[in-house]
């Protein structure tokens, strides 16, 4: 039996994580954080094992009172990291603070933490540099994006994610980091669900790059079982649709038309400042052209891992595949 | 870019049955929606199977030599000489492999990098099983048994001048490091005919990606006669560890055997031939 504090509370995923884990008899209690009031960040009912906190993670005081303040007090063990500001299009100090800084502190609190002996960190597959000199299936080996041009949203996860592999084999505590695919879902931050909500997709003319989406069952499945794990690493979580681009826009029931990427990125651009959209072309050019299918090998050896929820496509999904029920 | 049931509508409007047969018979791995991970989908085989089908059977009118040598599965790498100005020899290559091997296997050429960036040509390309030329690509497809296509002269090969016709150029070393390391077979090839198709005479500087723009003493390749050999193939995964492939020596050897091989090859078919166009 395991206590579990998991920060970042207020998307689909974290609500679904510390749901399964209050159906998870292996976890004793789970300590959750958030910037938001506990009615708008998580709409499970109240729970003598469930605890939330209104935590501004960008204030290392804050996260100094939570980490050895309740999580001490209800013997965390594990930590899982999630909170990373959502929105490609917001920058500055304090989403930096949010995105690198928080996880930061926590990670030196950590080491000299009395209970904490595991911290699982969600990244993301946007850190993975893509070219047309690098390859389509990518391992943990691969480059990272550190190009001075990429956007703060880029930048930031890299950094965090640099950051937390950095103190791996150092920290006392046991460090996992997931890079997980995309899940194709509202809420999740996804750059490639913005783009399919639009009413028409323009798509770069000429290239139909291969991408790997994930459902949130099978981002929570990984998360569990990082938690549950032992050993530390950095693992791929893909997802289990593999697909060209212009098939999933196919099968989300969007019309695409194919455009010159200098008539795509200002069209994006104006979706954005009229509509409030997150799409930032400019941040997925090189992923609207050359192909990133993320290599789960290691994720299914060492955390038993597979991914087994695809996606529920408005206009047909896998070939041969019956939906699974969902993780509850 | 076509979508695939446009494509398959296509093949069965123009195609014969042997190219029905083919498609029937294909085998691949389905990542889930039709496609495999790089992006090859069986209906843009077919397809390519069925345009490449005028130039094989009629216009190069293809001739295959020891293509038994190909095995039927596992990792396998089929190392050719390359030549000719324009790939018309690779696609030859691969529509004799995907023919004369049962169940029909789709080779993965292993493409230059500006190959994946071009506009069209890059995805169609994919469609059909070629990948980028990175060691990560190669890892992936030979750690699932695939049959990679390859030629290790590189843009070198295919943009040699007409003198240096059926004379190896420098012979890259990586197919070796990649059969040790990934246990794969490699069956050495050596084509006849395409150094002849269209001479080069001259080369301007290239655009973007592309290396160069060739230009070539005549605007379609001529009708010369393909003879594609396929030698015994060479296990040096059965000679060396896996960590061998970490020793520069070892796959230097090992890379000039394989060379060896494909000249000894391409001068049995030179001996051989009747003539160019014969």
């Amino acid at each position: 039996m395991i206590s579990v504090l998991v920060t970042g509370v207020g998307s689909p995923i974290s609500e679904r994580l510390v749901r399964s884990f209050l159906a998870d008899t292996r976890v004793k209690h789970v300590l959750t954080c958030g910037h938001l009031p506990r009615a708008q960040a998580l709409t499970l009912p109240e729970s003598r094992r469930l605890t939330y906190l209104q935590v501004d993670l960008t204030r290392s005081r804050r996260v100094r009172e939570l980490v050895f303040g309740p999580a001490r007090d209800l013997g965390v063990e594990v930590v899982v990291h999630l909170a990373q500001h959502r929105r490609a299009h917001m920058g500055g100090r304090k989403v930096h603070k949010l995105n690198v800084e928080a996880l930061r502190a926590i990670l030196d609190l950590t080491d000299r933490h009395p209970t904490i002996r595991r911290v699982v960190v969600k990244s993301y597959a946007a850190v993975y540099k893509v070219g047309l000199d690098l390859p389509v299936k990518v391992t943990e080996n691969h480059p990272l994006d550190l190009s001075p041009g990429a956007a703060q949203y880029v930048r930031d996860r890299v950094e965090a994610d640099l950051t937390a592999c950095a103190r791996m084999g150092l920290s006392r505590a046991e460090i996992v980091v997931l890079r997980c695919a995309e899940a194709l879902a509202p809420g999740t931050g996804s750059q490639l669900y913005d783009l399919l909500e639009a009413p028409v997709v323009f798509r770069p003319i000429g290239f139909d790059p291969m991408v790997n989406v994930a459902t949130i069952d099978d981002l929570v499945v990984a998360l569990e079982r990082a938690t549950h794990g032992s050993g530390e690493g950095v693992f791929n979580i893909p997802g289990f649709d593999t697909l060209p681009l212009t098939e999933a826009i196919r099968k989300w029931g969007r019309p695409q038309i194919p455009a010159p990427g200098a008539v795509i990125q200002p069209l994006y651009e104006l979706r954005h400042r009229v509509l409030g959209t997150d799409f930032s072309y400019g941040m997925n050019r090189r992923r609207m052209h050359y192909g990133l299918v993320m290599d789960g090998t290691r994720a299914r050896e060492e955390l038993g891992y597979e991914p087994a929820h695809p996606v529920d496509w408005p206009l047909g999904g896998p070939i041969g595949t019956e939906r699974p029920a969902p993780v509850t | 870019m076509l979508p695939p049931r446009v494509v398959r509508a296509l093949t069965r409007a123009l195609g014969n049955p042997d190219i029905a047969d083919r498609r029937a018979r294909f085998r691949y791995q389905d990542a889930g929606h039709g496609f495999d991970a790089f992006g090859l989908h069986p209906d843009w085989v077919s397809f390519a199977d069925l345009i490449t089908s005028p130039l094989y059977e009629r216009w190069f009118r293809v001739r295959s030599y020891g293509a038994d040598n190909i095995p039927a599965s596992g990792p396998t790498i089929v190392a050719a000489n390359h030549s000719g100005t324009l790939p018309y020899d690779a696609s030859m290559l691969w529509a004799d492999i995907y023919r004369h091997t049962d169940p029909p296997r789709a080779p993965r050429p292993i493409a230059d990098y500006f190959v994946s960036g071009l506009p069209l040509v890059g995805t169609t390309f994919a469609r059909t099983g070629t990948v980028g030329g990175s060691r990560g690509n190669a890892r992936a497809l030979l750690e699932s048994g695939e049959l990679l296509m390859l030629f290790p002269e590189g843009t070198p090969g295919i943009g040699k001048p007409f003198s240096e016709r059926y004379h190896l150029q420098e012979w890259r070393q990586g197919h070796c490091e990649l059969a040790i390391r990934h246990r794969a077979t490699i069956v050495p090839a050596a084509l006849i005919g395409p150094e002849e198709q269209m001479p080069q005479v001259a080369r301007l500087p290239g655009v973007g990606q592309i290396p160069y723009i060739p230009v070539p003493a005549t605007l379609f390749p001529l009708p010369v006669r393909y003879h594609i050999h396929y030698g015994e193939p060479m296990t040096f995964h059965e000679r060396f560890a896996p960590a061998d492939a970490d020793d520069p020596d070892i796959v230097s050897a090992c890379a000039l055997e394989v060379k060896a091989a494909v000249q000894a090859l391409i001068d049995e078919g030179l001996e051989q031939r009747e003539g160019v166009f014969r």
